[in-house]
């Protein structure tokens, strides 16, 4: 991964020293029990947005902390925060209870 | 043959002889040839035989940019004879021909060029159908390059270096060098990436004089000694850039100087900013046989000259259609070439001075002329030159034809950075438009022609790109990449694509013999862009990969398009919207040896490692670690499984995870990852636990204990170790948990003492009580060994003996496992190794992960539910896949078999089928199978298998696959029976002890 990636900490790092961590489809979703469709929907479910993603990376060769980004799929770029909701962008339907 | 001296330019040494072989005899080049250039000076022309009409090919370009001049040296098919250096005692073979290069049988191909138009393989190579596998086998003889060796052993040196930079300029001309003394101006630190072996690109060869200014190669020479002084800027040689990536990565392999300490060097740069200064080369001017060997490049024929003092030719002519055309045949002809005629497809604009030049030499002149055709079989005899709008032709004899088209750029680094090219309409040459932030280009490569306009260029490019790295601030501080405000002149010259004619000669690709004839076919058939003509034709798919073909094939292609929308050829590239094809990375050709890099293979060692060698160790790789997993030579364990059974061995299981937790929400944590109630675990009591992903399989198992308030340590298994901070983090990542995770793995040295008299040994390097009172089975107890060395003891039965996991500080190490052989001397204690432990572990049933499961086993499966907690109210992950799974009836279940034939020991891995009953399929597989070494046990082969449900029950006889004969065969299965386990000491009282 050649792109370039700023951890909070640690500023812009090369790719190589993070891992990716998914989609960011928020918290596990409560309730007692999940059905079948909602926990496969989290668990292995992704949008493929094109366009501007919002996810999850780890700095592991560095400070070890899970932070997201916003990365334009199309170019494969970090990005700043789009000025839209970035709910909208990822384009997931929510299920019952997800916190966004 | 002798080299022209006195060149202020030569960059040989002819002092140096250097002997190589060619096809077996001796030949000699001197210092600084490469191979092509050191044979062409011994008199080679015919370097090799085209792949499909097999014709004749010679050295064409001098960069590299097509296979002619493929060669095998020192067994390695494919190199690139242009750009490889030439070594002492290199051998050098030709490839691809029968017989000889100059005489090739096969050559009566090209006369049936007719049978084989674009593509004709994939309409005819497969019919017959019968008769394809054969005759694919005497294809595959006469194509292809080169021949793999497959006793070969690469032994160069690859080695990688990783440098960061702000900028990187890519290209070492006088544009890059400009560009890279003006970023270094600025203060930021620059590298300098160039192909050939030294700075100077275009400049490097040419004495053209300004008015009153210095000949170009003393300038460009003047650069690079500005360069060699300048601290700021590292230069890198020899070192082609090959990719580039997202936020200005670059990639080079740099092949390495005699010098070097590398044969090959992968270079990947982080740079902040990138300046693309990679120049032009020439595009082929195309005609009849324009492949034939005495063709070449007039940059080729003058840098032969000038570069390597190596007369190209007896007589030549030239046909050009660009200045620098008739410049390389006036300083050819200053240098003793007789040259008969210039043809310039231009009937106007071409620089006056240079025609004055020709004049007063008495070299015949022939403006809006181009080559028609080469005569000449082998090579060239000579041509006939034609004008473009009369058709009046006249012929000349001459054995080396000088010809091209004009310049095109070398955009391929510039177009890995930014996309696609377009045609610009000024220049005609096909260049991106938009630019990255960070990237700028600047020189010859953007349709500069002038050398002071070159050397602004490249030195504006390197102003912005040290301006986008924060350097001295400038009157315009860019924010994104770009060609700059500098303008080139538009280019006025037409686009000359050949006079009429017999088009199945005309070559637009050499390595793949592709002609004008091919591609109209493949137009006429509906593939009507470039980057379809290129599929279906082949054209610039070869070694060159669009070296000789890229500019011109958009060009042929609109044109060709244009005729038959009546509207004629195209004049100028500025209306075509054709491009050229894509290009990717590598954009040079690069030895895998190279990507593979070093493959140094760097473990991790315990630092009980050399104390167990000494003892007879047998290591092997276990995730980053080496463990001893063999004590024996001979790799039989009878003796270390007995040791424990009736003994007491010592193991090093130092390599296992090692973690502590704490804090206010340590316990939350633990709940989230751990499938088991963390909150229940008792005072000086070891909990066995196992982690889940969230499909419910298991990841990782391993033991809990709470050392004090809110303060865990837990461990995990050696190839989980590094990721396990990780996994807790990220599944507690959107809760603001307060907790703290150390990483004691490194730090903490754990030695397994076990066996009947392992408490015996123990007893003796300590005062603590170790009495089966104060330290039971499943208890920890913190204690020190003599000489005070602290210890955290936990009695677990993974190997089913007593046995106390002795956790101490790793610098003690050493020390302990001396002390522990030294007391235990007295009961003749082994030392095991994991083989040993694999056995004992296996005849009690006990599951190592990536054994006994695999991606898809979850923890049901393995017989661990009890390890689950369903109602915690911190919901551990997986639990909601372990629900869904557990009531379904199609999932493996971990059964204990004894194989009918105490001789046979299947494979682990082997599949099982139902040895009774009408369904032959596969439903198991057996995951570790041993013959059992244990008292009671003896002579059993035993095992655990993953089997689907039905064939699971204690009593079912199962098939097992020997994986090699032939299914139908007898000797194929052997035969197993579905026991209870664990086959040892099923009550478990060993360990109890």
């Amino acid at each position: 991964m050649s792109l370039l990636i700023q951890c909070p900490l640690c500023g812009k790092r090369n790719g190589y020293e993070f891992r990716y961590g998914g989609e960011d489809k928020g918290a596990y979703p409560e309730g007692r029990e999940l059905s079948a469709a909602k926990w496969y929907d989290y668990v292995h479910g992704s949008a493929c947005t094109e366009g501007v993603v919002k996810e999850w990376w780890c700095h592991r060769l560095g400070c070890g902390t899970w932070f997201t980004i916003y990365r334009d799929t199309r170019v494969n770029r970090q990005v700043q925060e789009p000025q839209e909701s970035a709910r909208q962008g990822n384009g997931r339907t929510s299920g019952a209870g997800e916190i966004p | 043959m002798n080299r022209l001296e006195g060149l202020p330019t030569l960059r040989i040494d002819p002092a140096r002889r250097i002997g190589f072989t060619y096809k077996g005899y001796t030949r000699h080049g001197v210092a600084g040839d490469s191979v092509a250039t050191a044979l062409y000076a011994e008199g080679v022309r015919i370097f090799s035989r085209s792949m499909k009409y097999r014709r004749p090919r010679g050295l064409f370009s001098l960069d590299g940019i097509c296979a002619n001049t493929f060669l095998t040296i020192g067994k390695m098919p494919n190199m690139a004879a242009e750009t490889a250096a030439l070594r002492e005692a290199m051998t050098v073979e030709e490839q691809n021909v029968y017989f000889t290069a100059r005489n090739d049988p096969l050559a009566f191909l090209d006369r049936f060029d007719r049978f084989m138009p674009a593509g004709f393989y994939y309409e005819s190579m497969h019919k017959p159908a019968a008769l394809w596998p054969a005759a694919a086998e005497v294809v595959r003889r006469a194509a292809g390059l080169g021949q793999i060796d497959s006793g070969f052993r690469f032994s160069g040196v690859c080695d990688e270096i990783y440098p960061a930079t702000d900028v990187c300029v890519i290209g070492g001309g006088a544009a890059g060098m400009s560009a890279a003394l003006a970023a270094a101006e600025r203060g930021v630190r620059v590298i300098l990436l160039e192909a050939r072996h030294w700075l100077g690109g275009a400049f490097d060869y040419r004495s053209q004089p300004e008015e009153g200014d210095r000949p170009l190669y003393a300038r460009s020479a003047a650069l690079a000694e500005k360069i060699a002084a300048n601290p700021l800027v590292r230069v890198y040689t020899g070192a082609p850039m090959v990719g580039g990536y997202a936020d200005n990565l670059v990639t080079a392999v740099a092949e390495g100087k005699e010098d070097d300490p590398f044969d090959y060097r992968y270079m990947e740069i982080r740079a902040k900013s990138v300046v693309v200064a990679t120049g032009t080369r020439e595009r082929p001017l195309i005609f009849e046989d324009n492949d034939r060997p005495g063709v070449m490049l007039p940059d080729c024929a003058l840098r032969l000259a000038r570069t390597y003092g190596i007369l190209p030719g007896r007589e030549a002519v030239f046909s050009v259609g660009h200045d620098f055309g008739l410049e390389a045949a006036v300083a050819l002809a200053d240098l003793g070439l007789p040259v008969r005629a210039v043809a310039d497809f231009r009937e106007s604009g071409h620089d006056a001075g240079l025609v004055d030049r020709l004049a007063a030499r008495n070299i015949r002149f022939l403006p809006g002329w181009a080559a028609y055709r080469a005569s000449g079989v082998k090579s060239v005899t000579g041509v006939r030159l034609a004008a473009c709008k009369s058709g009046e032709s006249r012929s000349f004899a001459c054995d080396l034809l000088v010809a091209a088209a004009g310049l095109s750029p070398v955009a391929e680094p510039l177009v890995l950075f930014c996309g696609s090219p377009e045609a610009d309409g000024s220049t005609g040459f096909f260049l991106p438009k938009t630019y990255p932030p960070g990237v700028f280009a600047g020189g010859s490569i953007l349709g500069f022609s002038d050398p002071r306009s070159r050397i602004d260029s490249g030195e504006k490019a390197g102003i912005r790109a040290a301006g986008f790295c924060g350097g001295d601030s400038s009157q315009e501080a860019p924010e994104k990449g770009g060609a700059g405000d500098l303008s080139p002149p538009p280019n006025a010259a037409p686009v000359w694509l050949g006079h009429p004619g017999r088009e199945s000669k005309r070559f637009v690709c050499f390595d793949e013999d592709v002609t004008v004839k091919h591609i109209r076919q493949a137009i006429s058939r509906g593939f009507n862009v470039p980057e379809l003509i290129k599929r279906f034709s082949a054209a610039g798919t070869g070694p060159g990969q669009g070296g000789i073909s890229g500019h011109n094939l958009p060009l042929l292609v609109h044109a060709i398009q244009s005729e038959s929308a009546g509207c004629g050829p195209s004049d100028t590239a500025g209306n075509t919207g054709y491009r050229p094809t894509r290009v990717r990375p590598p954009v040079r050709p690069v030895l895998l040896a190279a990507y593979a890099g070093t493959g140094r293979e760097m473990t991790k060692r315990t630092p009980a490692h050399d104390l167990q060698a000494e003892e007879g160790a047998v290591f092997r790789r276990a995730g980053v670690w080496q463990r001893a997993r063999y004590f024996s030579q001979d790799l039989d364990v009878s003796e270390e499984v007995l040791a424990v059974r009736t003994n007491v061995g010592m193991l090093d299981a130092s390599t296992l995870g090692c973690f502590r937790i704490f804090g206010p929400d340590a316990l939350s944590a633990l709940q989230r990852v751990y499938a088991g109630d963390m909150g229940r675990i008792r005072e000086g009591r070891v909990k066995y636990a196992a982690m889940c992903n969230h499909d419910g399989c298991v990841i990782d198992d391993g033991v809990v204990i709470r050392t004090g308030e809110n303060d865990y340590m837990f461990t995990t298994s050696t190839g989980r170790a590094g990721e396990t901070i990780e996994w807790i983090r990220y599944h507690t990542r959107y809760e603001n948990l307060a907790y703290h995770l150390v990483n004691l793995t490194d730090g903490t040295a754990v030695i397994n003492l076990a066996g009947p008299r392992a408490r015996d040994v123990l007893e003796k390097i300590t005062d603590a009580d170790v009495s089966g009172g104060a330290l039971p089975f499943g208890g920890w107890m913190d204690f020190a060994l003599t000489g005070g060395i602290p210890v955290r003891c936990m009695r677990l039965g993974f190997v089913g003996e007593l046995s106390f996991e002795l956790n101490i500080p790793a610098s003690y190490m050493a020390h302990v496992w001396e002390m522990l052989r030294r007391a235990g001397r007295e009961f003749g204690i082994r030392s095991i190794g994991v083989e040993a432990q694999n056995v004992l572990r296996l005849e009690k049933g006990h599951v190592i992960l990536g054994q006994e499961s695999e991606q898809r086993t979850n923890l049901i499966d393995l017989g661990l539910d009890f390890l689950w907690a369903r109602d915690k109210t911190i919901r551990p992950v997986g639990s909601d896949a372990l629900r869904q799974a557990e009531n379904d009836p199609g999932r493996l279940k971990l059964s204990g078999i004894r194989m009918k034939d105490p001789a046979v020991v299947p494979p682990d891995g082997s599949v099982i089928i139902p040895a009774d009953g009408p369904e032959k399929r596969i439903v198991g597989y057996v995951a570790t199978i041993r013959k059992s070494l244990s008292p009671g046990l003896e002579g059993d082969v035993l095992g655990m298998a993953l089997v689907e449900a039905p064939w699971a029950r204690e009593g079912t006889t199962l098939a097992i696959y020997d994986g090699e004969s032939p299914a139908g065969s007898d000797a194929a299965f052997s035969y197993a029976v579905i026991v209870r386990m664990p086959f040892y000491d099923p009550e478990g009282k060993r360990m109890r002890m």
